[in-house]
């Protein structure tokens, strides 16, 4: 697509926003429902000049970008969704930011999983957290503290079974190394 | 600025608990909650619990759900000493105003849900009593269509009307459920299209607070306090 003049090109803000739901919600679904409340709220007149679009979700959080004048309108439309296909949602700004970094970095938590969440807890002295998922003897840990994996990139801290020798995370009865 | 949420609903009122309230208000940025059941449902369960949520006051109240003035007043009177806040179910036009005259209620709830509104006789009667009006953006939020016009029609007329006489307005979403609960941000952008500007809408999330300090103090007779 041909680039448009800088200064022509309509400003933008990203909303990050979470999903409360009793269900599962699928983003098609969370779309055509942010859709028909703009145009019932606005009107075809009203919602072409925002110019909403989803630009992420994944189940819970989400990215939506609007025009830059109109975030309190996509505020008060987002307040308006009441239930998503079907079943009861509602849809909380987390906040509002002028790019997608910002947006992402500060308003929606890296880590899915909130430390103390899972039931395996595992305590190693300077590593401690809860247990994401395992894989054979792969472990993925979600650790207490984030700065743990600042500078990797990456969410979780890996460990692997070996590390746990002496643990007493297979007290609860799985007794294959996890 | 302390925003509180002055009309809510529990179990067995509404379909969440006290204490799921109290934490869903606390996620989203409220200081405070009121519940207030309808009397036709009773009292809320499990209030203990939600006081151990802990950075969210939570208040006990009620709602009056009357047929007539008469019944109004007495349940006012009688309820007056055991809630901390007391709102009125309102819609009716009869209903409406007999609140708006009784000086025991605080706070009149949904009054535009029946397309009836306040009225300029109730607005008098209500800035002479201190009963604060509701603005309750439930039925901005789940109406659509024309109904939600006509809605919106009443209070835009309704707001000028508390603008005029200087009313006591409170903001809520009446919620039923933890997920009927929305930000004080979200429901001054909601305002904000009816036309209440952001200060005027701040205010009005702050004002169930100051109402509940005035409901605790003893009062011995009208503007006597008993120190």
């Amino acid at each position: 697509m041909r680039s448009w003049l800088p200064v022509l090109r309509d400003r933008r803000r990203y909303i990050a926003f979470e999903v409360e739901a009793e269900d599962r919600v699928r983003a098609g679904d969370l779309m055509a429902e942010i859709r028909a409340a703009q145009t019932s709220l606005f009107g075809d007149l009203g919602s072409a000049k925002n110019r909403l679009r989803m630009i992420s979700f994944d189940g819970r959080f989400g990215l939506l970008r609007s025009s830059h004048l109109r975030t309190e309108e996509s505020r008060a439309l987002l307040v308006t969704v009441t239930s998503v296909g079907g079943t009861r949602a509602a849809i909380r700004v987390r906040g509002i930011s002028g790019s997608i970094k910002a947006a992402t970095e500060k308003y929606i938590p890296q880590s899915t999983l909130q430390p103390g969440e899972n039931k395996r807890r595992v305590d190693l002295g300077p590593v401690s957290g809860s247990v994401v998922r395992t894989r054979g003897r792969e472990i993925d840990l979600c650790p207490d503290d984030p700065k743990m994996t600042e500078g990797s990139a990456t969410r979780y801290v890996g460990l692997t079974s070996f590390d746990l020798c002496g643990e007493d995370i297979d007290a609860d009865g799985t007794s294959d190394g996890l | 600025m302390r925003s509180y949420e002055p009309n809510l609903h529990s179990l067995p009122d509404g379909s969440s608990s006290a204490s799921r309230l109290a934490l869903a208000a606390k996620r989203l940025g409220y200081s405070g909650i009121i519940i207030t059941n309808h009397t036709t449902s009773g009292w809320p369960l499990g209030v203990e619990a939600a006081r151990l949520v802990g950075g969210i006051e939570v208040a006990i109240g009620a709602e009056i759900v009357a047929s007539d003035q008469r019944s109004l007043h007495s349940k006012a009177t009688s309820l007056r000493d055991r809630a901390a806040f007391l709102a009125v179910h309102g819609g009716d036009e009869k209903i409406n105003r007999a609140a708006c005259e009784d000086p025991n209620v605080d706070l009149l709830a949904h009054p535009h849900r029946g397309r009836a509104g306040i009225g300029v006789a109730g607005a008098k009667a209500a800035r002479d009593n201190q009963v604060a009006i509701a603005l309750d953006l439930s039925s901005m939020i789940i109406l659509r269509g024309p109904a939600r016009v006509r809605w919106m029609e009443t209070v835009r007329r309704d707001l000028n009307l508390i603008e005029k006489f200087d009313l006591p307005l409170m903001m809520t979403t009446g919620a039923r459920s933890h997920l009927d609960l929305r930000s004080p941000r979200d429901l001054t952008a909601l305002a904000g299209l009816l036309g209440l500007d952001r200060e005027r809408a701040l205010e009005a999330l702050a004002l169930p607070e100051s109402i509940l300090d005035l409901n605790r103090r003893r009062w011995t007779s009208v503007g006597v306090e008993l120190v």
